[in-house]
This record gives structure tokens, C-alpha cells and sequence, in this order.
């Protein structure tokens, strides 16, 4: 079972972690057309190499990013979603 | 046990302690410590079972599990590996592949038909014409099919337990030995894992050799944990290894892996190579020194190594009569053991090779004599035959890397044409290889091999500083010790490259000639390497025969995938125990009391409803839900997920989560909570209590209150207000009292709050105590009555929920289940997410409309839901009942249809005691959602059943009832 | 909360040296949230740990746990004082401090303790954490999965001998306790009362 480095916890079992989606800014509402707004729902860029995405810690529900190479599958680094 | 030796042979058996067990309904005796394999080898018997596809007899051929040779019915488990099961008092064992016993299998003739039998032979002939099959397959699957599974199994009592290590070293023979002394003297945790009784690997039974010091020196070192008779069967991902030892999996995960599991010794092949009496050198080897047993009586020996002259003398000494050497090689290099053959007077007949073996007339013996001829070229043998009675052949031709964890793990098996030998690349980082499985072969060398992969697994699990790095001073022998081309394809065929699946050179050419001409295609067209032995014996004969058939070099070829497990592994191990956590509610006890059936609710256990002797259980529900209506009824809703947000930006925060407005939202109050997600689709609701301008209690449903808690987390993440959110939900224990009578039973045991519906209006909420404990009072009506949702701490549940039993008492108070509660908020038209919506129902095709606040700037979902308003709706959700007394109920999920064309289904419908028609929900096409339209339901058994669609709610369309 | 569970003292405090586990639900456990909350509760002259996942003990017994830079959990002492809760939770009443919110410990969550020589091998078949000792130090704290459970395990050892205190989702006390004594059964584990666990506690560390 691969392993994943929460911000929080450490090293646990992927079996502790639910995926929350790749890191996108969400347009503005106000200013984007319906179009765009639609593409920031449906459309993921889901590009070969490294990427930054959405994990929660189950136990605890801490949300934090994780870069992750999606071609070799490598999580190369977690770190808290706060700035 | 004719076949028995002398003490000291047998390291793991224990003569002071016989063991009786039966084979094949005959009883017999071995000792302690013996297989099945072993204990039937003792007792003379040659042919343990049959073989998958042809019931040829077979016997023993590794003694080390690594072959489907030796599979047998022992006890309760089917597919049992008799050269590696030890035998227990009593064990009952069996042969697989037989119809009518081992010996007079009905079977047993099949190997005539061979040359009808090619691989892939069902392909073409049983599927043609198509329905054929149907009529072939069960005769097939009764010939073939392995052990048969009909034991009655409940709990295995199998398990599994987490372990951790610095280093894992897989494999205790002298590599690993040496890896994990090196390790552990580096100060890591080592784990040490060999499949075998005692630690030793091809120490403990190849000529010359003794385990004892560097074994001992491993045991006694306080920071490395051996496990023994524990076998290592899958590498995952960063270095979690599936471990098995008797009925436990063990979980291990290593920073750093020592794999040291040695190498599998290769048959040749060549005509009839599978008789009982013939096997590898080592499984000779193995009989010998580790369970005193002699493996034959006179014996043919064929070598490509030096190894072969030590069985040979191992034999010898063991008092098997040795009739000649048969050397693969010209000329036979120098080694001391070949001398010593020579001293001995035993023939060596170089440059020579088995070209068939005979079987005795009684098939049940095995072999009877081996017919050996002169090479004359790659796989090819000159006419003149010398015959040579034996009972025995033993082979030592050459050795496959045993990599199949490294190969799980990422690394690539290669082919080096100049030794000629497979090597292991691409090894996974925090993964090393020591001794045979390198490729490093040499006494001296492999413990030096061990010894740098232990230092580097140390080194990588961060252990640097001890211990001074290790040295190479001797160089590996492994030139010679594989022969290129130990094979001799026979013009009557029968030389078996797999023997699990009866394959013959002339099916793995005729694969190739099929156009199957990549190793991964002749696979899975012959099924070479598919059996139980997983191509450990085969793969490097297929692969030589595929090169010579297509011209190709073995190189190029390459070998098939390895994937976990390495050996077969029983669905129990798998299963283990069952970790699935029931949520008890504080007043389970109650409902037990009560008599309540119990359904499942996600995690929880709830009532469905409560059994009665007098009434069917659908009379049960009605009547739960009739004395709501009439009288007063109590339902436990202890699993309705809560939610403390609390914060300054606490409203802020709700404006944005759910649909509805809750700024202007007054303390005291409640609010109906919707919540949607980004794409504007309806994800769960409840309702939002403001007990403070910063403080919210939100509900939320049973199974989706982690979800919703999760995503309030997620997006706060994002947003940054100052809010927190706490999930409660177990905290509080909920009590619905609802009906006519509810404030009259709940005013006594209601201290402090003014429950007259001025003071406490419908969507109230009061905090307050009842029965004593501290509650959050809620006045909503998903039932449609005057009711009140009380939350109490839990631990206070089953008393507030005893006092208002008594309170009730003499009211015509009854507690209700989910069942009559479904029912009831059926009849108020009340949606449940998950049942009445699906992964696509967004506010307004469900008819929520009036739930979405269109004067704040933004929540979730609600740009989406705008964007589908605009492309206009495609399914509506509405109420409708069928007043035909006599139509058959529709059930949920039962298609809407207009002609033929599916239009919608049903989502939620029941037969209404207190309306007397059957009410629902359905999904519909838009332009069926005027009240009044006339839509047909498909149920069950076809028949196609008119319903009108009518506005919801079915029941107190004005609501006065929960308004009272 | 028992303080026996049979009348053989002796054959209790051997159990609880081995592998005994006992139900610590009624004992007295607090907790607080939010961003103000390691702020505040240093402002009550009280030590917060240094770290997240790590625990200390008041000098009246209470332990708290840091559970995150937003939460605190705070665990009853053996010895029954729960002065550091209600001192805690009475200056919380009068100053509602802002961003720091009481949650229900004692409603939502079970205790039990598991105690013993045996306790790591016997937490090695419910949990992935490494909780041995060499691995887990005394006063850590793992925010995990046990038996399929969210639970907090806090390493809390009663003198010389290794002790856990487990939190968990209160609905599922039944099912982690069948679960805890289905694994224990092959270390002869068994259930013991506060008593026992207060004579291991009171044996000087070392």
C-alpha cells in the first residue's frame, strides 16, 4: 500500500487519505461567462508529470495539498493549504 | 518407511514422534516435521497426483513448493502444495486430477489423445458451433479444475497484523543471513523472512555446506526478528510486503528491502520428463538432508554444473546406487567433485543427455529407465540410445533468478546471452538483491553480496554510521552453472516445458505458428506459465523455444509480467477478519426491549420497525404510522448527523454552503438546509438551528454528515472565514415525538421552556431541559404533525428516552420505526437525498425551487444551477398516486413510460393507510409534471399500471397539522 | 466505572502487566477548537505540548493532548481529579474567548485503555501506526484508523508499563470492545478495573 505524508500526521497509509480533486482557482463568478464557468467544472488540464492536488486526512479531516508526478505516480511533496 | 535413513539426515524431522496421516484412503506413517511429499517419499510412494490437463501421475520435482507437481486435497484445503504442507495426526490427503483414485484414474488414458489435445485446442473445438460450449464446458470443467472446494468453511479464524521494519530481508539463506547480520550491526530493526522451518536456505541441505554460525549469529542478535515458515508473497507499493505464516497476514512495511530469495533450479527437457522418480537435484538434495529420506534406488544423474557431482555423491552416500552421470557438457570441467565421482567409479558420460525417460508399466512407479544418447548439436541428440535402468533422475541444468518480488516491484529481468543467465535491472529505489537472485553464485561471494545489500538497506533506511562498508574480495562464479539449451524436442513430443498446464515444446512452437509470436501472446494463447507454478519452472524454456521459433534472440524475447502473489494464496488469508465498525444508538438496548427489527443504516443500526405477534410487519408499519397521525408516536433520530459552526463569520459561511439565506436568519430559528455541490447537484440537507448570532446547530443526514463536514472543511480551507465546524453528531442522541398529543406528553417532563405554540412556534428553537438533561428543542415536522425534536447529550439518550415512554403512558404513546417515518414524510411529499435525487438531480428538476436564495452573490453549486436553468429541464420530479385499489403497487426504480419510450422512475413509493391510495415520486419528462397528466408505470411482472400525477405534499397540503 | 472486576486483585494487576483493557468512557474528558484555543488556554496559566501529536499532564492529573495548532483533547488522571476541566471550562463560560469552542468530549467520545506488555502486539492487529514503544514515545499522540475506526491513541504509561488510551466515536463502544477483546484473546488479555491500573501507575518509572 502506498504511503502519504500528512502536513499533520506524518506518514500513514493511503487508506487514510480521500483524493479532493486537482488545486484550480474557481473564476469569478461574477465576471466569467457561463462557458468558462462550465470548463472550471468539467474540464481538468489532467497533464503528464507533476501536478498539485486536494487531500484530505480522513481521521483527522485535515485538507492539505500534495504534489503528486502522475506519470511515475510520485508523491513529491505535502504541505498544508494555508498560505 | 522403507525409504527412511539413518539419523543425523533429517534437519527438520523428529523421529521420537511418529505422525500417522492417510493418502489416497491408505494409512501411513512419518514424523513430525515431514511433509506430505517427504512422508509418502519415505513410505515409497512415487506419484503424489495428476496433472491438470493429460491425468499423467506425477511426483515430487523441487521439494521446495515451487512446482504444481505435488498439489493435493489435504484435509479442508483444496490445492494444497504436498512438498511444502507438513503432515498432522490424522490428515486425510488426497490426489487431484483423478477420476476413481490416483492409480486407476478413469482419466488416466487422455495423454493418447495428446496430439488431438494441442494448446488452445478448446478454442477451436468446443465453441463451434457457439452454443457448443454450454454442452462442453461442464464435461471439461469435471476433467480438468484442480481441488474441489465443498468443504463446510465458516470463520478460518484467519487475520492478519501490521508489522514495521527498517530492513526487510526476504530470503535466509547465506545472502540474507549475512544482509541482516550487516543491517542489524548497523543498528536497524531487520525482519528476516524465510519460508522454510529453519533459517539456511541452500545451506541446509546442498553438499558441504553448514547454516549453523551464520544462522545463529543472526538469532541472536537482539534487533533482528526471523520469522520462519513464513512465506513473503507480494510486493506493493513503497515497500508494504504481504506476509503469510500459518493463518495470519502479515502487513510489513520496510524503509529499505533485502531481497535474498535465491534461485529455482530448471528441469531439462526432454521426452516423458515429467515421470514420478524425476526432479531436480536440490528436491533430491532436500529429501536427503533435510528429511532423511532416499529418493530412489538407482539413479541417473544430468548435469551442466558442478552441482550435479555433488548430488551424485549425496546419492551415493545416501545408498542410492548411482548408475551413471550424464554431463550436458564436453568436456566436463574440473571440479573436486567430479573427481570424486570419478574415484568412486560412477560412469560419466560427457557431452551427453537424457533423450527420454521410460515409464515403468505400472505408471504408478514412475520411471523406469532413462535412455541416454550423445549431443550432436543445439537440442539435438544422435541416434545410438544407451538405456539405463534407474528409478531416480535427477536434474542440474541451471537456475532462474527467483525475482519475482523485485519484478513486482518494477525491475526487469535480462537476459545475459555470454553466462548464459538471467540478471535482475531497474531494481526500485530502497530495494536490493543479494546472492543466487543477483546472480552471484560462490560461496564466499554471496555472503559478501549479503553483506554490502545490507549495508546499503541499512544506509537507505538511515542507519549510515555504523559499521565499516563492506568488501568484495571474492569474485562470483555463475559461469557454468546454466547450460544454454537443455532441451531435446523428441519426434513422440512429450517433453514438458510447463507441466501445470501439459505443455509440450510442439505447443509453444505451434503458439508461434498461430502468429502468437510475443511472449506476453504465446502465454495467453498455451497458458504456458499460467498454472499454479506461475511460470517458475517454465518461463525460461518457453522463452528459448519462442527464440528459436521466431528466430529471435532469448534476449530480445524478454519474460512475461510478475505480479503478486508469488505462490497461490488462499481467499481466507486475503479476507482476513472483517473490520466493519456498527454504530449502536444510546437507546439500542431499548429497541431490542421494545422488540424492534433492526435494519442497517450505513454505519448504524436502526429500527425499521417494531414486531409485534399480532401483525404482519407491513400492518406493523402502518400502525406505526396511523398512530402518529392519531395519537403520538417516538422515533429515534440519535443518527441525524449535527454540526456546531460557530464563528463570527458563522451565517457568512452557511450563505455560502447551502441554497437557502441565512444572514437575516433570527436566533431561535430554524432553517431548511440544502446543500448542492460545485456542479449544482443536491448532495444532502436538513436544517440550520441559530442558537447564538455565532452560532448554528446544522443537521444533516445519517449517512452524509462526514461528506458534508468533510467538504464544509475543504472549502473553508479555501475561503479562510472565521468559523469552525465540529462534527457532534455522535455527542446527541435525537428524539422525534410528533403527533396530536406530542405537547401534551412532552409539557410535564419540559422544565423551563413555554411549549404553547405562540411561545414556540413551528421551525422554533429553544434550548432548555427536559427530563432533567440539558436539550436543544427543534419544532419540525418532516413527519407533518406537531412534533419536537429534542437533542440531548448521548449519554443521557436512554433516560430522556425511558421518561418519555413513561410521559406517554396512557396517551397512546408508541414508538415508530424508519419504515412508518419514510411513510410518513412520504405523505408530506418530504424529498430524501440519495433516494429521491441521484448523482444528476440538481433544486430544480427536483422541485426545490423555492430552497435557493437568488439574492446572495454566491453559494456552491449555485452559478451551476443557473447555468442549467438556462438550458431548460429534462426530467422533473413529482408526486403522483394511483386510486385503483386493485393495480398492482409499483416498486422503486420501476420505469415511467410513455409508448416505449423511458421517460423517468420511481422514486419513493407506498400504499397510504391514512389517505387510502397509493402515493409516490417519480421522475418524469417535463411535459408530464402538470398535475393532473396521466403517466404510466412499468412494474415487475410488465404489467403497465396509470398513475396521475398530483401536487405534493399528498397529506396536510396547508401544513396546519405540524403547525398546531 | 469499575474499579474490579473481580475480587482477585492480584490476578488483575498481573493481567494489566500482560494485556489488560479497560473502559474509561465515564471518566471525565474535555476538549476545545478553533484558532484561538492554544492561545487561550496558555492564557489560563496552563501548558499546551510544543507539538501537534504530543501530550503532557497537568499537575492535577488532566492530560492534554495537542491535537492540531486548532485543537486541544483533554483526558481525566487515574487518581479521579478533573480540576484542570472544570477550571478550564468554567473560565470558558465567563469569557467566551473568541475562535475557541468547547466540543463534547465526554458525550461524543469512548475511552479505553489498553495496557501491558503485550499492548503493541496486540494494537498491531487493529492498527497501521507503529505504536511499539521504540516507535511511539510516551505522551505521543496518533490520530488513526483502529478496527476501521477514526480513534485517538494516546501513549500514556502507567509506570513501568507501556498503556494506551484510546478515543473514539462513542456509537461504536460495543464494536471496538469486541474487537479489543477478540485480539486479545490469543495474549490471554483481559478486561481490569481502575484499581489495577492505579497500582501500575503508582510503581516507580525505570
Amino acid at each position: 500500500m502506498k504511503q502519504m505524508t500528512c502536513p499533520l500526521n506524518g506518514p500513514r497509509n493511503i487508506s487514510e487519505f480521500a483524493y479532493g480533486g486537482p488545486v484550480v482557482a474557481e473564476p469569478d463568478p461574477a465576471a466569467c461567462t457561463d462557458g468558462e464557468w462550465t470548463d472550471s467544472l468539467f474540464m481538468d488540464d489532467n497533464p503528464a508529470g507533476r501536478v498539485r492536488e486536494w487531500w484530505c486526512h480522513l481521521p483527522t479531516a485535515t485538507w492539505f495539498i500534495a504534489e503528486r508526478d502522475t506519470v511515475t505516480d510520485e508523491i513529491l511533496k505535502t504541505y498544508p493549504a494555508a498560505p | 518407511m522403507t525409504d527412511r535413513l539413518a539419523a543425523p539426515a533429517g534437519l527438520l524431522i523428529d523421529r521420537n514422534k511418529p505422525v500417522a496421516f492417510s493418502f489416497e484412503g491408505r494409512d501411513f506413517t512419518g514424523f513430525e516435521g515431514d511433509t506430505i511429499a517427504s512422508a509418502l517419499t519415505a513410505n515409497s510412494i512415487r506419484a503424489l497426483s495428476r496433472s491438470f490437463k493429460f491425468h499423467r501421475p506425477r511426483g515430487v520435482l523441487t521439494m521446495a513448493g515451487q512446482d504444481g507437481n505435488t498439489l493435493v486435497h489435504a484435509g479442508d484445503s483444496p490445492d494444497v502444495l504436498a512438498d511444502r504442507v507438513r503432515i498432522t495426526p490424522g490428515l486425510q490427503v488426497r490426489a487431484l486430477n483423478t477420476l476413481g483414485g490416483l492409480d486407476r484414474d478413469l482419466l488416466g488414458g487422455l495423454d493418447r489423445l495428446a496430439r488431438f489435445l494441442p494448446a488452445g485446442f478448446y478454442y477451436k473445438a468446443f465453441f463451434r458451433p457457439r452454443p457448443a460450449w454450454a454442452l462442453w464446458e461442464p464435461v471439461l470443467r469435471r476433467i480438468a479444475g484442480l481441488g474441489r472446494v465443498g468443504a463446510p468453511v465458516s470463520d478460518t479464524g484467519c487475520d492478519k497484523q501490521y508489522l514495521h521494519a527498517d530492513v526487510a530481508v526476504i530470503g535466509g539463506g547465506p545472502a540474507g543471513l549475512a544482509a541482516a547480520a550487516q543491517a542489524a550491526r548497523a543498528g536497524a530493526e531487520v525482519v528476516l523472512v524465510d519460508e522454510n522451518p529453519v533459517l539456511g536456505g541452500a545451506l541446509t541441505y546442498r553438499r558441504e555446506a553448514s547454516s549453523d554460525k551464520a544462522a545463529r549469529a543472526v538469532e541472536a542478535a537482539d534487533n533482528v526478528t526471523v520469522m520462519t515458515d513464513t512465506l513473503c508473497n507480494g510486493w506493493f507499493s513503497d515497500n508494504w510486503l504481504a506476509l503469510i505464516r500459518d493463518r495470519r497476514m502479515y502487513k510489513l512495511r520496510a524503509k529499505a528491502v533485502v531481497v535474498a530469495t535465491g534461485a529455482i533450479e530448471q528441469p531439462a527437457i526432454f521426452r516423458n520428463n515429467d515421470l514420478p522418480g524425476i526432479m531436480l537435484g536440490g528436491a533430491a538434495q532436500r529429501l536427503i538432508r533435510h528429511y532423511g529420506v532416499r529418493p530412489g534406488r538407482r539413479a541417473v544423474v544430468l548435469t551442466a554444473n558442478s552441482e550435479g557431482y555433488g548430488v551424485a555423491l549425496d546419492l551415493g552416500e545416501a545408498g542410492v546406487e548411482v548408475a551413471c552421470v550424464v554431463d550436458l557438457r564436453e568436456p566436463a570441467p574440473d571440479h573436486e567433485w567430479a573427481e570424486a565421482v570419478h574415484r568412486r567409479g560412477i560412469p560419466v558420460l560427457a557431452q551427453a543427455a537424457v533423450w527420454a525417460a521410460e515409464s515403468d508399466r505400472n505408471r504408478m512407479r514412475g520411471v523406469r529407465a532413462a535412455r541416454v544418447a550423445r549431443i550432436t548439436g543445439r537440442g539435438t541428440c544422435g541416434a545410438d540410445v544407451d538405456r539405463f535402468a534407474c528409478d531416480l533422475i535427477t536434474m542440474s541444468c541451471g537456475y532462474m533468478p527467483a525475482a519475482a518480488l523485485a519484478c513486482q516491484a518494477g525491475a526487469r529481468m535480462v537476459h545475459d546471452t555470454e553466462q548464459p543467465i538471467y540478471r535482475v535491472e531497474n531494481l526500485p529505489d530502497r530495494m536490493f538483491l543479494a546472492g543466487a537472485v543477483a546472480g552471484v553464485y560462490g560461496s564466499e561471494a554471496v555472503v559478501e553480496d549479503g553483506r554490502v545489500a545490507g549495508h546499503a538497506a541499512a544506509a537507505d533506511a538511515g542507519f549510515r554510521r555504523r559499521g565499516r562498508k563492506p568488501a568484495r574480495r571474492h569474485e562470483p562464479e555463475s559461469t557454468g552453472l546454466c547450460h544454454p539449451w537443455p532441451m531435446f524436442r523428441h519426434p513422440k513430443g512429450k517433453e514438458f516445458v510447463d507441466f501445470d498446464e501439459d505443455l509440450q515444446i510442439k505447443d509453444i512452437v505451434g503458439a508461434v505458428g498461430e502468429g502468437y509470436d510475443h511472449v506476453e501472446l504465446v502465454k495467453r494463447f498455451s497458458t504456458a506459465t499460467m498454472g499454479p507454478s506461475q511460470g517458475r519452472l517454465s518461463t525460461l524454456a518457453t522463452v528459448r523455444i519462442i527464440a528459436e521459433a521466431t528466430g529471435a534472440d532469448v534476449a530480445a524475447v524478454g519474460v512475461t509480467t510478475s505480479r503478486p502473489p508469488v505462490i497461490a494464496e488462499s481467499f481466507a488469508h486475503l479476507a482476513g477478519q472483517r473490520f466493519e465498525p456498527v454504530r449502536l444508538t444510546p437507546m439500542h438496548d431499548r429497541h431490542r426491549q421494545a422488540g424492534a427489527k433492526m435494519m442497517v443504516a450505513g454505519a448504524w443500526m436502526r429500527p425499521a420497525y417494531y414486531e409485534s405477534e399480532t401483525y404482519e410487519s407491513e400492518t406493523q408499519i402502518s400502525a406505526e404510522a396511523r398512530n402518529v397521525r392519531d395519537t403520538v408516536g417516538l422515533i429515534d433520530v440519535s443518527t441525524l448527523g449535527g454540526l456546531e459552526v460557530r464563528g463570527p463569520d458563522a451565517a457568512e459561511f452557511l450563505e455560502r454552503m447551502y441554497t437557502f439565506a441565512y444572514a437575516k436568519q433570527p436566533v431561535g430559528r430554524a432553517r431548511y438546509v440544502l446543500m448542492c455541490d460545485r456542479t449544482g447537484v443536491i448532495v444532502d440537507d436538513g436544517v440550520a438551528c441559530r442558537l447564538a448570532e455565532d452560532w448554528f446547530y446544522v443537521t444533516a443526514t445519517s449517512g452524509g454528515v462526514d461528506g458534508v463536514y468533510r467538504q464544509m472543511l475543504w472549502h473553508n480551507a479555501q475561503w479562510r472565514l472565521g468559523v469552525d465546524v465540529t462534527n457532534v453528531t455522535a455527542a446527541y442522541a435525537g428524539i422525534n415525538i410528533a403527533g396530536p398529543k406530542a405537547r401534551e406528553v412532552l409539557a410535564p417532563v419540559c422544565e423551563d421552556v413555554d411549549l404553547a405554540a405562540a411561545a414556540f412556534p413551528y421551525m422554533g428553537v429553544r434550548e432548555g431541559r427536559v427530563g432533567g438533561f440539558p436539550a436543544r428543542l427543534l419544532r419540525v415536522g418532516f413527519v407533518g404533525e406537531l412534533g419536537y425534536e429534542i437533542h440531548v447529550p448521548a449519554p443521557c439518550g436512554e433516560a430522556l428516552w425511558d421518561r418519555l415512554v413513561e410521559a406517554g403512558r396512557g396517551q397512546g404513546l408508541r414508538p415508530f420505526g424508519v419504515e412508518a417515518q419514510r411513510l410518513l414524510r412520504l405523505e408530506k411529499g418530504h424529498i430524501i437525498v440519495g433516494q429521491d435525487t441521484d448523482g444528476l438531480s440538481h433544486p430544480i428538476e427536483a422541485d426545490m425551487a423555492w430552497a435557493i436564495s437568488r439574492k446572495k452573490p454566491y453559494f456552491v453549486g449555485g452559478r451551476a444551477i443557473a447555468i442549467r436553468e438556462t438550458k431548460g429541464l429534462s426530467r422533473k420530479l413529482v408526486g403522483f398516486e394511483i386510486t385503483d385499489p386493485a393495480a398492482p403497487v409499483p416498486e422503486e426504480c420501476h420505469l415511467i413510460l410513455r409508448d416505449s419510450e423511458i421517460t423517468g422512475r420511481v422514486t419513493s413509493v407506498a400504499r397510504s393507510p391514512v389517505l387510502g391510495k397509493v402515493i409516490g415520486l417519480a421522475y418524469v419528462a417535463p411535459d408530464q409534471a402538470e398535475p393532473g397528466s396521466v403517466i404510466t408505470i412499468k412494474v415487475a411482472d410488465g404489467r403497465r399500471v396509470p398513475a396521475r400525477v398530483v401536487e405534493p405534499p399528498f397529506y396536510d397540503p396547508d401544513g396546519a397539522r405540524q403547525d398546531m | 466505572m469499575a474499579m474490579a472486576m473481580g475480587a482477585d486483585e492480584g490476578a488483575e494487576i498481573a493481567a494489566a502487566r500482560r494485556l489488560g483493557f479497560a473502559d474509561l468512557s465515564p471518566m471525565v474528558r474535555s476538549g476545545y477548537k478553533g484558532t484561538g484555543t492554544l492561545g487561550w488556554v496558555r492564557d489560563q496559566d496552563q501548558a499546551v505540548p510544543e507539538a501537534n501529536n504530543a501530550a503532557l499532564a497537568w499537575s492535577d492529573g488532566t492530560v492534554i493532548a495537542r491535537l492540531a495548532d486548532t485543537e486541544v483533547l483533554l483526558l481525566g488522571g487515574f487518581d479521579g481529579a478533573d480540576a484542570g476541566h472544570r477550571g478550564l471550562a468554567a473560565a470558558w463560560a465567563e469569557a467566551r474567548p473568541e475562535m475557541c469552542f468547547p466540543v463534547p468530549r465526554a458525550d461524543m467520545n469512548a475511552e479505553v485503555l489498553i495496557s501491558g506488555a503485550q499492548a503493541p502486539a496486540m494494537l498491531a492487529k487493529l492498527c497501521a501506526v507503529d505504536l511499539r514503544p521504540r516507535a511511539f514515545p510516551d505522551h505521543g499522540v496518533a490520530q488513526t484508523v483502529l478496527a476501521g475506526l477514526d480513534a485517538v491513541v494516546l501513549r500514556a504509561d502507567l509506570g513501568r508499563t507501556p498503556a494506551y488510551r484510546i478515543v473514539f466515536d462513542i456509537a461504536s463502544a460495543r464494536y471496538l470492545w469486541r474487537c479489543i477483546d477478540d485480539a486479545a484473546m490469543e495474549f490471554a488479555g483481559a478486561p481490569v478495573g481502575l484499581a489495577a491500573l492505579r497500582h501500575l501507575a503508582a510503581e516507580i518509572e525505570g
